[in-house]
């Protein structure tokens, strides 16, 4: 346990950003909301918020607060898992590293942990606390104002809304990780191969591969595929109607097609249908495989 | 009493070059041995089959493991610094000494802080602002605080002071060794070590071509400043190596008895550097 903990806090000391950033958009968040009368969010190809309940306002609301953090942590993530193991090589830390009694396996895993899941973890937990703080803040304001979304004015609190919206982003999270653990394993995988920039390896490769099928085929699928993750995930993980989820995609298809929901109840989750999915389980082995390989390669490459 | 580190048959080939073909080599327990050869002779390959770092032909065993699969339970009992400057410039002294404290059951926290203390190495340094010299006094104390049974330093004292250098392998033989301990090292420097060293295994060329205790070499070599006269004489006796300095002329010989050589010239016991350059040479040619 004391070993695990002292790996994972070697990876915040390397990684300041992995805590400084939630921190930073938590910190400028709180000054928007002491600052400034308004805060004017849009929503795009929204019906009108008018008659929308209290709750499902006050919910929106938090969407779009947690929404910083959360594209953020994808950015995180990423340049993370690209680096962590690369970046021991390229400074020759790894001789360090190697020394101590620590196996690969444990380092490898260590780093997908940090990774995939507490870069996810403190997005969330840094989202949850800034929206009490907002919602004290806005409370103890005399002049009023706040959120406003399509200039409806957002409820300051609502604690069931709050109590449902945390739920559904943790499970949505959890979910989303699980859906997402291929390409993490990818970049990670990416980032113990690469003998120089991994990023453009890890850009380069699936470019390649949508080139070749364009030429051999003609077709595009492969960029369909990719492309489609997140709205897929969505649409599985969530009771949406499916197609205006995948047609938004990406994070605003929570909000946008909730709308037509009475609110952001916790029936909104389908646990059943993604945990029956195949894509879910394909990716779970396909990323099992890629972390495999990439502990081979820290343990076998020769640094020499 | 087993050996510490046992290779039979080590080879490793990088493409058509052999950097270690075929060799095989002890380590006692107790024991300081110096690994000696050129730049590129085997020697960092070596060290990185013992130390687990690089996939090899042949058999290595140390401490009775296997160490390419078995080497994060080795390292509770092996410390090494395989190269020199490999701390990460972001880590903070204190947070090296953090990190050991968690990792490694057998690191002495308390002894890594008076090791440093003796030092200008501020504790809430990063290594990246610390010199070079100073990194290396860093990774050395972190090292020595740990209770490994084998130690191997590849260079240790490179880009150090001759001040800081004398004070490490004091520290080394006064401090840290004991008979339980061996130490395995190598550098370019081996007047520095030659006083300390129990064993020499030379190194060239991926061979091993001398592996003897310190203490043998003088039964086993001799070298000789042969008179003017006897030159000839000497000459028939087949030296290994032989050179002329300051018009005297100087050979080395191996397996003769004090009794031959000693009515050829001056006799005495040849320094680990000369042998080793004689040895060297005496392969070239």
């Amino acid at each position: 346990m004391k070993l695990m903990q002292t790996q994972v806090r070697r990876e915040f000391w390397e990684h300041r950003a992995l805590w400084m950033i939630p921190l930073s958009i938590g910190a400028a968040l709180l000054l928007l909301a002491a600052i400034f009368k308004h805060i004017n969010v849009s929503i795009d190809n929204a019906p009108p918020l008018d008659s929308a309940p209290r709750t499902t306002l006050f919910q929106l609301g938090l969407i779009g607060w947690a929404l910083p953090f959360y594209c953020a942590a994808i950015i995180q993530a990423t340049s993370y898992l690209l680096d962590c193991l690369y970046g021991e090589r390229r400074d020759r830390s790894i001789l360090f590293w190697r020394s101590m009694p620590v196996s690969d396996t444990r380092v490898v895993l260590t780093k997908l942990l940090v990774g995939a899941l507490l870069v996810a973890a403190l997005a969330f937990a840094a989202a949850a606390i800034t929206s009490l703080l907002t919602s004290a803040i806005l409370a103890a304001r005399s002049h009023g104002g706040g959120i406003v979304i399509n200039s409806v004015q957002v409820p300051v609190w609502d604690t069931l809304g709050w109590l449902q919206m945390q739920a559904l982003m943790l499970y949505g999270l959890l979910g989303a990780i699980l859906w997402l653990a291929p390409f993490a394993a990818y970049l990670l995988l990416i980032s113990a191969w690469a003998r120089r920039a991994p990023l453009a390896w890890a850009v380069m490769l699936p470019v390649l591969l949508l080139l070749l099928e364009h030429m051999a085929f003609g077709t595009y699928y492969v960029a369909r595929v990719a492309g489609g993750q997140l709205g897929e995930f969505l649409a599985t993980a969530f009771r949406l109607d499916g197609q205006t989820a995948r047609s938004l995609g990406g994070a605003i298809a929570a909000p946008g097609t909730a709308l037509g929901q009475p609110r952001f109840n916790l029936e909104l989750m389908d646990p059943a249908h993604l945990l029956a999915s195949a894509r879910l389980w394909l990716g779970l082995l396909a990323a099992a495989a890629m972390i495999l390989a990439a502990i081979r390669l820290r343990r076998y490459r020769d640094e020499a | 009493m087993s050996a510490i580190i046992e290779a039979r048959g080590l080879s490793k080939h990088y493409g058509q070059f052999a950097a270690l073909d075929q060799v095989s080599f002890e380590l006692q327990a107790g024991r300081i041995v110096g690994l000696i050869g050129r730049n590129g002779a085997g020697k960092t390959t070596a060290l990185k089959a013992i130390l687990g770092l690089t996939p090899y032909q042949g058999s290595v065993r140390v401490l009775g493991r296997e160490p390419m699969h078995e080497r994060s339970a080795l390292m509770n009992d092996v410390c090494f610094i395989a190269d020199t400057a490999v701390l990460p410039r972001w880590l903070r002294v204190n947070q090296a000494l953090e990190y050991l404290a968690g990792v490694h059951p057998r690191f002495n926290r308390q002894r890594a802080a008076e090791a440093l203390a003796s030092t200008s190495i501020r504790l809430d340094s990063r290594v990246g602002e610390l010199s070079k010299g100073m990194v290396t006094q860093l990774h050395l104390a972190l090292i020595l605080a740990v209770d490994a049974r084998l130690l191997v330093l590849d260079e240790p004292t490179l880009g150090l002071d001759l001040l800081y250098r004398r004070q490490f392998y004091d520290t080394l033989l006064n401090d840290y060794f004991d008979k339980d301990r061996t130490i395995l090292l190598t550098t370019h420097q081996v007047e520095e070590v030659e006083h300390l060293l129990t064993d020499v295994l030379f190194i060239d060329r991926g061979h091993v071509v001398l592996d003897s205790a310190v203490e043998d070499l003088a039964q086993r070599f001799a070298q000789l400043t042969v008179a003017p006269d006897k030159i000839d004489a000497a000459r028939a006796l087949a030296p290994f190596y032989q050179r002329e300095l300051f018009g005297r002329t100087i050979m080395l010989f191996e397996g003769h008895s004090v009794e031959e050589l000693r009515p050829l010239g001056e006799l005495r016991t040849p320094g680990i550097a000369d042998l080793f350059v004689a040895k060297m040479q005496a392969v070239a040619s």
